[in-house]
């Protein structure tokens, strides 16, 4: 067959399947998207692997690709031993998400609601939001006598900022008739809060919590190769002093789905307080 | 019908939004007998709607006092409600929820919620209450708006050009309702306007208000009775009758300026 008909056929049989896909139920589609673009990721892994392993500069790292590092992945599950390292950190991210949310949902309220407050404190924040949070490590190692709670002040400074930021535009972003509508119709200060303030800005909160766990996320491993014994973090550096580059691997591995985990709960409650109509 | 005995007095009352700025209000004098469903009329900015929010508790004069029933009135309170331009429904509430929030701030809402129905069924809205309140039209969330303000139980409904927003039709179905609702129940109303027809179809008397600064200039009484025929001969004489005194007074006014300005 000559390279003209072909073409034709082949852009008809590729439309033709197209739109047979766009038929098939969302989810369906969804699911296929997310699946291919693994099977990418994947394959570029594999490459990576193959071309490292082909390198004699590098062949020593060969255990960096997929097949290697799923086999750790399923020893690290099969013994036990994943589930305290994602405890360990897990509690960190979480009791140091708790700080930056008591922290910063208040302080948002506040810079929020009273714009002189918010024209002060716009350039400290602003600065302050800009230092990496790993600058901090020496002052948290002074101030904590524990690393654990230098770790999680390290994790509440990194994550505070977009929760400030996040419940602030939420409170700019009321509309000042539902505050004379309600005081209007007799609500008091905690009615007020409670009823007004809090479902509004609720959407702006949790896309703050979202911004402020992929920032705490990526704190923690960092965070985590100082000092401490356990979590995800120190088991990257361990593996690394070991040797072990299929563990190294694997924990890198398990840090992307945790993250991912983590960012989809944070979404789902985005969605779930969402009130704003498309 | 049920009897209040509030009505709403105004004395000696001027104000400006800062010390020294020029008066938005000045020498307001009205004094409103319960159960009158009053209008304000007068141009954009002649300070009508502060003077209602004045009324409401929302704002507080710099001279002069509003008081309700005897009492000065110094802040909001759910026996004097306000419904405003816009609907301002809470987006995350039903409908339902929506109409009942202001007997759940009183804390009364388990003892009321027959009521919540009652006025939903009868501002038309009761197969949509479980509905989300942005799925409705502009006229149902105002309809949504008026329950909520009177499922208080408020001796006084105040209303800031509730209906402007409105499609023709919609807007002369609720004023209608509204002023009909007020009638029956014996709530006093005060609604600021600048539609003629909207404050003969609706008001037992109409006070007039000139601007620069805001003061009352005149009044009307509406002697019709609910519900009023629009297209009847007295209706249109009284709707005549306000626009030639307002026009009076609104050239007066503009002539007064005029030599204000000249000299």
């Amino acid at each position: 067959m000559s390279e003209t008909t072909t073409t034709p056929m082949m852009v008809s049989v590729v439309n033709k399947a197209t739109s047979a896909f766009r038929q098939l139920p969302v989810w369906v589609q969804n699911v296929s998207f997310s699946t291919f673009g693994m099977a990418i990721l994947l394959l570029l892994w594999w490459l990576g692997g193959i071309w490292i392993a082909s390198n004699p500069d590098t062949e020593s790292f060969a255990s960096f690709a997929p097949a290697p590092a799923f086999e750790a992945l399923y020893e690290l599950v099969a013994s036990g031993e994943i589930w305290q390292t994602i405890w360990s950190s897990l509690y960190r991210i979480l009791v140091g998400l708790f700080w930056a949310i008591i922290l910063g949902v208040p302080v948002g309220i506040i810079i929020g609601y009273f714009s002189t407050i918010r024209q002060i404190a716009n350039m400290p924040f602003q600065l302050l939001r800009m230092i990496s949070p790993l600058a901090w490590m020496p002052i948290a190692v002074l101030v904590y006598a524990t690393w654990d709670n230098a770790i999680v002040f390290l994790i509440t400074i990194a994550a505070v900022w977009p929760i400030v930021f996040g419940t602030a535009h939420g409170v700019q972003r009321i509309d000042p008739l539902w505050f004379k509508v309600a005081k209007n119709l007799g609500a008091d200060g905690y009615q007020m809060l409670m009823r007004v303030i809090m479902p509004a800005i609720a959407q702006d909160v949790f896309a703050g919590i979202r911004l402020a766990v992929g920032v705490a996320w990526v704190v923690l491993v960092p965070a985590e190769y100082l000092g401490v014994t356990s979590g995800l973090g120190y088991a990257i550096n361990d593996a690394r002093d070991t040797l072990d580059y299929a563990k190294l691997a694997a924990v890198v591995v398990v840090i992307g789905i945790i993250g991912y985990m983590l960012d989809s709960i944070a979404a789902r409650l985005i969605k779930l307080y969402s009130w704003r109509m498309e | 019908m049920t009897t209040h005995s509030s009505s709403v007095w105004i004395a000696e009352l001027s104000h400006s939004y800062k010390k020294q700025a020029p008066q938005v209000l000045t020498n307001i004098n009205l004094s409103i007998p319960k159960g009158q469903l009053t209008a304000m009329i007068g141009r954009s900015g002649c300070g009508k709607s502060t003077l209602l929010q004045m009324i409401a508790g929302l704002l507080l004069p710099s001279d002069g006092a509003v008081r309700i029933g005897g009492k000065t009135v110094v802040k909001p309170s759910a026996k004097w409600n306000m419904m405003f331009q816009k609907p301002s429904l809470y987006p995350w509430m039903s409908v339902r929820e929506n109409a009942a929030l202001g007997l759940v701030f009183a804390g009364t809402y388990k003892q009321k919620q027959d009521r919540v129905d009652e006025l939903l069924d009868m501002v038309g809205l009761s197969e949509h209450k479980d509905k989300n309140v942005q799925q409705l039209s502009g006229g149902q969330q105002q309809r949504v708006a008026l329950a909520r303000s009177l499922a208080t139980e408020p001796e006084i409904l105040l209303l800031d050009e509730p209906f402007s927003a409105l499609d023709a039709f919609t807007r002369t179905a609720l004023q209608t309702e509204v002023a009909q609702i007020c009638h029956e129940q014996g709530i006093t109303m005060i609604m600021v306007t600048h539609d003629i027809e909207e404050a003969i179809a609706m008001a037992d008397k109409v006070v007039i208000m000139s601007h620069n600064p805001g003061e009352i200039v005149g009044d009307l009484d509406v002697p019709l009775t609910y519900p009023r025929d629009r297209s009847a001969a007295d209706f249109i004489e009284l709707k005549e009758t306000l626009f030639n005194q307002f026009e009076q007074i609104d050239l007066a006014k503009q002539k007064e300026m005029a030599e204000v300005a000249n000299q």
